[in-house]
């Protein structure tokens, strides 16, 4: 057939137009559990925001004079921030086991040159990696290597 | 067949535009057999009830995709829930996060669109009459198992649109591209056949695709056939972003 | 008010069979415009639910010679061996091409197409993807279908009548489910392929949406429908829900059993032979019932069954061959086939009739084709073969999209003012049934007195008594269909509506098929007559067709087109 015989008819058809109900989420949206695990998820969002104003106020201190950062120093061992310390290592290693342990065993390349890996070896490499960078930290810190 | 005194009350989402202002809701109070899945119970009240309830159904066997709903608040596969994992009363609502065209129908034309941006199909760089030097003497092109077993499981998706209806970003972002496309679109990329990657990582490095995922995992929670769509588009946001700066050094062939 | 448009090929029906015509002719030339008509979205149809595999010789210890001879016995030489030599030859460039769309074939380790048995086969020449060939095949189709602008698809659009005019098929009359309305959706040649006719059975594995619409589509507008009294029975279905469990489950080595524990078509002599649970669906099928009434089949509340036992496979061979079968039964029945035996009994699963074409898909109505389970081309014959059908889909709806392009080639676009008429009458037609609520019929009751006159008279066994009852009683069935009462007066997504009138397509087909049993006095294929347990070339080698009238089916007969294969006695 030569040339398009009804280039009008190429279009889709047009739908409807009947009138829709808008969509719904779910109701137990929030109370599903595994909805909550999610959006504690993005909740830590929060305690990382609070933790970089502490991080830049320290730098602000540290900026202003040895007076100011002593005091910023002695800030820190109050109580309220004890526990604020304390809630940002949960979330951080809340985060770290949901990043590592279900992530990114995940995002693994299918068809890269290196072998896809079990979801519990990458869980196990990360605490490993983990476990060994604190205590290079620590001995770090107690000045038992590079004093 | 052996009968049952069970009875269940089966609350239906019901929406008709010519007489319903908004959606309410129906209860039907009806007798059930041990062995039926949500369905069966659905269809009981269509045939036997109120024919004027409207669902899509069709293989009955959880591969034709049609009857996906939400069951107490979950997206299930309807003929594959069995009825007895409810007791005594269950609500049954069209899929969430998609308009309602009528009772527990919903408007996937949206998702028809969404699903052909990713390019579902083989791309090849010439034209198969030009290609022939690739294929067998049977026309057939050469893929071992390991190479098949690469991209199997994203190729499962059978359309029900579970994951759309669990998404939360969906649910915010109405024009996210969604798990089911996206995952398509990286079997495709996974596939040794194919060499239509470079166009699919430019298309998931666009507005609103992969990097509009925030990881939830919720897709692969209520996916019926295990294709892990999560997987896929975290996988997919990696090598959008290995192809983008492979591109920065590595000069283009073609383009 | 009825929409118009324009097209140069209509396909109604977006399973393996449509999407492949409609990939050919969109193919073949950019500029035509190729209207996709389903009436549920592509990737629902029943394709999906295929399971075992798509036949095509690949193997060197194979030839086009073997896997024709194959279906020809399997057919029980009913079958037109010009079609079957067409069929075989062109069907390994159909899978081939299919792989090359994407189709994820198992694999050997070498990277070829791997194979696997199946019944009436005589060697591996089944190509398959797991267990889920017709799910990725449908889906394939779909994708690759998706690249080509001008196909068009109308999604959820039920054809309720094809539009003749002068002689020549036009275009259909198309109800969008969505709105209600009417499409007249015009072109110069239409493609049916609609499938089968499974749900006119109470039991069977095919999906709802297979109401035979296509074949009471031709059969309303004059063409003869052919060979329709030959229904294939699956031997393997789950109790109660007839859901497949596919032959690839006796390929892959699974046995069949009896209550005694024995492999009966192995104990005893059911004409299979040494091919035991790998022989052709209609013996296979007769072999169970025979079982059950000897006393050795299981029972439960849905009556009696044998089992497969897949159990010396290993989990192992089980998850790498058939994970579909194993979800199906622990799903649906509750049982683990690594552990346990999966119940099964025979089901309907496939007509081996339908609208009446040759080797062109064409049917004697000008303008209108037809390819898949819809159209009796006729490579079935009596009994199909497993494994041929998803092949056939591919083969004849290439063939099809090619001969409706070549029609429409020479032909011109028809007078719209009297097609839109003609859908204007029939939306009249359609819009009186909605919401009636006069008529004294309601659409459940009635399937239901349809589907058990059917499994009453045309079961897997027949007799001529039982057969005639089925088909005075499909007759009054048919004359009641008239008088639907129905209560949903919406006109957006009406579902009961779409319920009435494929009630309507199937009424017709019953009858159509109770009369053509009770008229073929002997046993044939999967037509087996109690009355006459032999075969009868002298009297009945010849198709059925079956022509409407206004006071039911007009019955006649066509010649079978006999090649190099001279009818033998079908032993195995």
């Amino acid at each position: 057939m030569a040339g398009a015989a009804h280039p009008e008819a190429m279009a889709p058809p047009k739908k409807g137009p009947t009138r829709t109900a808008p969509p719904r989420m779910p109701e137990s949206w929030w109370g599903a559990q595994r909805i909550r695990t999610y959006l504690l998820f993005g909740a830590t969002g929060i305690v990382y925001f609070v933790a970089g104003t502490v991080v830049l106020k320290l730098a602000w201190a540290l900026g202003t004079g040895p007076e100011a950062w002593d005091r910023a120093l002695g800030n820190l061992s109050h109580p309220l921030y004890l526990i604020f310390h304390a809630l940002t290592l949960v979330s951080l290693i809340f985060v770290g086991l949901r990043a590592f342990g279900t992530m990114m065993p995940k995002m693994q390349p299918r068809n890269g040159p290196l072998p896809v890996l079990a979801a519990g070896t990458v869980k196990g490499l990360f605490l490993s990696v983990w476990v060994a960078l604190t205590v290079l930290l620590g001995l770090v810190l107690a000045g038992k290597i590079f004093p | 067949m052996a009968e049952s005194n069970k009875r269940m009350r089966v609350e239906i989402l019901r929406f008709d535009p010519d007489k319903d202002e908004v959606p309410r809701s129906q209860e039907y109070e009806i007798p059930v057999q041990e062995d039926w899945k949500v369905l069966d119970a659905i269809n009981y009240i269509k045939d036997e009830v109120d024919p004027t309830v409207s669902h899509r159904w069709s293989c009955r066997m959880a591969v034709c995709g049609s009857c996906g709903m939400m069951v107490n608040g979950e997206p299930k596969l309807t003929c594959k829930t069995s009825l007895s994992d409810y007791e005594g009363s269950i609500k049954i609502e069209p899929l969430a996060n998609f308009p309602i065209v009528r009772d527990l129908v919903v408007d996937m034309d949206g998702f028809m669109d969404k699903f052909r941006k990713v390019k579902p199909w083989i791309v090849r760089a010439k034209e198969r009459a030009e290609d022939m030097e690739n294929l067998s003497e049977k026309g057939t092109y050469s893929q071992s198992p390991a190479e098949l077993a690469t991209f199997k499981q994203f190729s499962m998706c059978i359309n029900c649109l579970l994951c759309y209806a669990a998404c939360p970003v969906i649910a915010n972002e109405p024009d996210f591209i969604g798990p089911a496309a996206i995952a398509l679109g990286h079997r495709y990329n996974l596939d040794s056949r194919d060499e239509g990657d470079r166009g699919r990582n430019e298309i998931f490095r666009g507005e609103g695709t992969v990097f509009s995922c925030s990881f939830a995992n919720e897709c692969s929670e209520v996916c019926p056939k295990n294709v892990d769509p999560a997987a896929a588009v975290n996988q997919a946001k990696l090598a959008a972003v290995v192809d983008w700066a492979k591109g920065l050094i590595l000069p283009r062939e073609g383009a | 008010m009825v929409q118009v448009s324009r097209h140069d090929i209509v396909i109604v029906g977006g399973g393996g069979a449509g999407l492949r015509a409609a990939i050919a002719a969109a193919e073949a030339n950019p500029d035509l415009s190729v209207a996709l008509v389903s009436k549920v979205y592509p990737m629902r149809s029943h394709t999906v639910s295929a399971e075992g595999g798509a036949a095509a010789i690949a193997r060197d210890d194979d030839s086009l010679e073997l896997h024709g001879f194959d279906t020809v016995k399997g057919s029980d030489f009913l079958g037109d061996q010009d079609v079957i030599e067409y069929f075989v030859e062109h069907a390994p460039r159909e899978l081939a091409l299919l792989e090359n769309w994407g189709c994820p074939w198992s694999r050997n380790d070498d990277g070829t197409v791997a194979t696997r048995a199946f019944g009436g086969m005589s060697t591996k020449r089944t190509w398959y993807a797991t267990d889920k060939v017709g799910f990725h095949m449908l889906h394939s189709l779909f994708q690759q279908s998706m690249r080509y602008d001008n196909i068009v698809r109308y999604d959820e659009y039920f054809v309720s009548k094809l539009l003749v005019e002068d002689g020549a098929c036009q275009g259909v009359a198309a109800l969008e489910i969505r709105t209600g309305e009417f499409h007249a959706i015009l072109g110069r040649s239409v493609i049916l392929a609609t499938g089968g006719a499974g749900k006119i059975f109470p039991f069977t594995t095919n999906g709802t949406i297979k109401t035979g619409d296509g074949m009471a589509l031709a059969y309303r507008a004059g063409v003869a429908l052919k060979d329709m009294e030959f229904v294939q029975y699956h031997p393997t279905g789950l109790p109660g829900t007839g859901i497949l469990i596919t032959e690839a489950a006796r390929g892959e080595g699974g046995f069949l059993r009896n209550n005694k524990d024995e492999r009966f078509l192995v104990e005893y002599d059911y004409g299979v032979g040494d091919k035991a649970e790998l022989g052709p669906r209609d013996m296979v099928s007769r072999a169970i019932i025979k079982e059950f009434e000897a006393g050795r089949g299981f029972e439960n509340r849905y009556g009696s069954y044998c089992v497969v036992d897949l159990r010396h496979l290993g989990e192992e061979h089980i998850n790498a061959k058939l994970p579909f079968v194993r979800e199906l039964a622990k799903t649906y029945m509750g049982v683990d086939p690594v552990h346990e035996y999966i119940p099964i009994r025979p089901v309907v699963h496939y007509m081996m009739g339908g609208v009446d074409t040759d080797i062109n898909a064409a049917t004697d109505l000008p303008g209108l084709y037809a390819a898949g389970e819809v159209a009796c081309g006729s490579l079935n014959g009596a009994n199909r073969l497993g494994s041929n059908s998803l092949t056939e889909c591919l083969v004849f709806g290439a063939v099809a999209a090619r001969s409706a392009l070549d029609f429409a080639r020479g032909a011109s676009d028809g007078d719209s003012a009297r097609l839109v008429a003609q859908v204007e009458e029939e939306a009249a037609r359609v819009n009186a049934l909605r919401g009636n609520g006069k008529g004294n019929e309601h659409v459940s009751a009635l399937r239901t007195e349809m589907n058990s006159t059917m499994e009453a008279g045309c079961g897997v066994y027949r007799h001529q008594d039982t057969m005639q009852v089925a088909a005075d009683e499909t007759r009054n069935i048919r004359q009641r269909v008239a008088d639907l009462h129905l209560k949903d007066t919406s006109k957006v997504f009406n579902t009961e509506l779409i319920s009435a009138l494929e009630l309507q397509n199937m009424v017709e087909l019953a009858e159509v098929l109770a009369l053509g049993a009770v008229h073929r006095k002997e046993s044939r294929g999967a037509h087996t007559c109690r009355d006459y347990p032999t075969r009868d070339d002298q009297n009945y080698l010849y198709h059925t067709l079956a022509h409407r009238t206004e006071d039911g089916p007009r019955l006649g007969r066509k010649e079978v087109n006999l090649g190099h294969w001279e009818p033998q006695e079908r032993k195995y």
